[in-house]
């Protein structure tokens, strides 16, 4: 007997087979067992894989169970936007607005801050470190972020809270507890015969202190003298600053030319064009500072670590002594009682009078060889760039997969991304001016604030990499080795690209808005899932 | 879906094909789960099938309009995810299978109907959904088209890009590739085939 073939018997079980076709394999399979049995397994087949296919054996993933952002109309987006705007609007002329105009009172306008920050002075010189610093902090950040993560034990978004509590709790620590007294006049004058009994916020175009503060005092001034007596901290943002009187705490300012004349009783921390501690002026604790100039002719009881570009020492340090700059002098009456070191271009000057605890460990670094090596300086600087930002890839694929894909699928969207990039950026530059000055007060959350910013702007890069690589190479998912080496092809394009001079920068700049924006609704996405169990 | 759901159905598309966002919610949350599942099956990991259920969310959603409502929603919707699965595994260029749309190339022989029902019954759901993982995607996707959106010959045709005809023996491979994985792997004549005549 001829039977029909498999093919056939499918399109037959199908209803696919011509009519004609299908009338004779009825009659047929009356007849024909085999053929019969044929069908009858190719039947049994098909409700095999049919109840396999439809079996319902795993859990929706909560992230896909939520329909939250189907739920919500556009135009609570469209308030959302407005409020945002109204938001920006009245931070911008209620905060950052009289912000800018006392810095431009006390002497920090415009360009002449910029400039004196950046380009003159040695502050420029710190540029280099910065930079490693930056990376350290990002692969640090990740590493913890991954041992915390790799414990599985805190779901997702407990963990999100958990940090997010902590930096809250970070914001909420500074804050004062005692009451604060504040006074804005063109001349703020507090008596000798006055005590003020809490902290002092204090703003005018001039402002002078001979009596008491029980606490701490923070000025924003043109010019500020001080020569009574403050029981806490002096934060002051000033064009000049002279210390007379005495300080119990901490000195912090920012101020194109500060002096101490007076006694300090814990650290000073200064940046600014001109830092001078005269003969009359004491340190207790450490003095950490970077300026043009420095004069050090009093004592300092602990240790320095200064960038300057021209230091004249006359005073006495009590711990070690760590500079960075062009110039050094030591004088005859100065004294070091702990190691000291000079890392600079000229070769200090010490006077034979000086009293050295142990000999000036001298750094010199060559004007000539650093002009000849800053081209290939650049190319090793860009190579290790690379590499660090490669292996922050690596990592961020091995160890955090899922929000890997989540930020590169939002990065895929690309008009969405760059957006949301563009007004984080405008928050963040907000809150880097921001997180900048609290660093230098020494508050947690400016830590934090910058630490968490500063590596968002790095990471960006990888996933803008990981998304042209993938357009290049194709799309993959798996295995990693794929994905790594999409990352690494998309990387290297960026950083030969960042080499164009102009056209480099700009690239960068989109790549920092659009990363940032993935990455921002990466995290977004994420805080809405919940990791379900995988039954598979 | 009985005639009274069927009404309901169609009026949930119509409030949210005018930017019911509600309407929408019901539509996503009655077919994602099935959306979600069909990806799971297509695509080669969980993350691949939720991030593809999300986009294809936000193209259905996008293409509302464009929904002809004489047609089952359903069977549209599979298309919509079946076309959007299927792009992205050609965009992966995932090896893709080596047919070449020759029907001579298919082993005619008759198999043993005893040794393939014994191959079938002896294997779980879960044996066969993970052979499925390993077949290549034209063959994947086929089946998963034909035998869990039901999908007729006419669409799978067109979603996988072959002539309609072509469709029949894909299948028939695809069964041939998945008893292969399931029956012992590497013997010269698997069990389940044995010499027969053809017409």
């Amino acid at each position: 007997m001829i039977h029909f073939d498999e093919m056939a018997c499918l399109l037959y079980l199908e209803g696919q087979l011509e009519p004609q076709r299908a009338r004779e394999m009825t009659l047929h399979i009356d007849e024909c067992p085999a053929c019969r049995a044929l069908l009858h397994a190719l039947e049994r087949e098909s409700h095999v894989l049919s109840a396999a296919l439809t079996e319902d054996n795993e859990p929706m993933p909560a992230r896909l169970l939520s329909t939250r952002s189907w739920g919500i109309p556009s135009w609570v987006w469209t308030l959302a936007f407005g409020v945002f705007a109204s938001g920006a609007y009245w931070l911008w002329t209620d905060s950052v607005d009289p912000w800018l105009q006392q810095l431009s009172n006390a002497g920090f306008g415009g360009t002449d801050f910029l400039s004196m920050l950046l380009f003159s002075g040695a502050f420029w010189e710190g540029w280099g470190d910065m930079i490693d610093v930056l990376q350290i902090a990002a692969l640090v950040i990740v590493g913890i972020g991954a041992i915390a993560l790799i414990r599985r034990r805190l779901r997702r978004s407990t963990a999100i809270a958990v940090v997010m509590s902590a930096m809250a709790l970070a914001l909420v620590l500074p804050s004062p507890a005692a009451a604060t007294e504040i006074r804005h006049e063109e001349s703020v004058i507090v008596p000798a015969s006055e005590v003020i009994h809490s902290d002092l916020i204090v703003s005018g175009a001039s402002v002078r202190i001979d009596g008491t503060v029980e606490g701490d005092l923070i000025a924003f001034t043109g010019m500020l003298i001080v020569t009574g007596h403050v029981t806490g901290d002096i934060i002051a943002f000033a064009g000049q600053m002279r210390m007379e009187g005495t300080v119990d705490g901490n000195v912090r300012v920012i101020s194109h030319t500060a002096t101490i004349a007076g006694a300090v009783g814990k650290n000073t921390t200064s940046v600014g064009n001109t830092f001078d501690l005269t003969a009359k002026g004491q340190v207790g604790g450490s003095l950490t500072a970077i300026a043009s100039d420095a004069d050090l002719d009093g004592r300092i009881h602990r240790d320095v670590l200064g960038i300057f570009r021209s230091t004249h020492l006359d005073g006495g340090i009590g711990g070690q002594m760590s500079l960075r700059g062009r110039n050094l002098a030591i004088g005859p009456t100065a004294e070091i009682g702990g190691p000291a070191s000079f890392r600079g271009l000229r070769q200090p000057v010490i006077s034979p009078g000086a009293k050295l605890a142990s000999p000036l460990h001298i750094e010199r670094l060559a004007e000539n060889r650093r002009q000849i090596f800053s081209g290939v300086r650049l190319i090793v600087n860009g190579i290790v760039g690379y590499g660090v930002a490669l292996l922050l890839g690596v990592i961020f694929v091995t160890v955090f997969p899922g929000f890997f894909r989540t930020t590169l699928h939002e990065t895929g969207r690309i008009g969405l991304p760059i957006g949301v990039g563009a007004l984080a950026l405008v928050a963040g530059v907000f809150l880097l001016v921001l997180g900048g000055l609290l660093i230098f007060v020494g508050v947690g959350a400016g830590v934090a604030g910058v630490l968490g910013y500063a590596p968002i702007l790095y990471v960006a890069q990888i996933f803008v990499g990981a998304w042209l690589g993938n357009k290049i190479l194709g799309e993959a998912s798996n295995p990693t080795s794929a994905v790594i080496g999409r990352i690494a092809l998309g990387l290297l394009i960026l950083h030969m690209a960042g080499f164009i001079p102009v056209l480099g920068a700009l690239m960068w700049l989109a790549v920092a808005l659009w990363g940032t924006g993935a990455i921002l609704l990466g995290f977004y996405r994420m805080s809405r899932a919940e990791p379900a169990p995988l039954t598979v | 879906m009985n005639p009274a759901d069927q009404a309901n159905e169609k009026e949930q598309i119509a409030r949210a094909r005018a930017g019911d966002a509600e309407a929408w919610g019901e539509l996503y949350r009655q077919y994602a789960p099935a959306i979600f599942r069909f990806c799971r099956r297509t695509m080669p990991t969980r993350e691949d099938a939720e991030d593809s259920t999300m986009d294809i969310f936000i193209k259905v959603r996008q293409k509302l309009s464009q929904y002809d409502s004489t047609r089952s929603f359903s069977a549209w919707l599979y298309t919509v995810a079946a076309n959007h699965c299927w792009d992205l595994l050609r965009r992966r260029k995932v090896r893709q299978d080596l047919e070449t749309g020759e029907i001579e190339n298919m082993p005619l022989e008759h198999p043993d109907p005893g040794q393939l029902e014994q191959l079938i019954e002896r294997r779980t759901s879960q044996e066969v959904r993970r052979a499925l993982d390993q077949l290549p995607a034209r063959a994947r996707m086929a089946l998963v088209l034909r035998y869990y959106a039901d999908m007729s010959y006419d669409d799978i045709a067109t979603t996988l890009g072959v002539r309609r005809a072509f469709v029949g023996v894909v299948l028939l491979r695809a069964r041939h590739q998945l008893r292969d994985i399931l029956g012992e792997r590497g013997a010269a004549s698997p069990p389940w085939r044995a010499a027969g005549g053809a017409t």
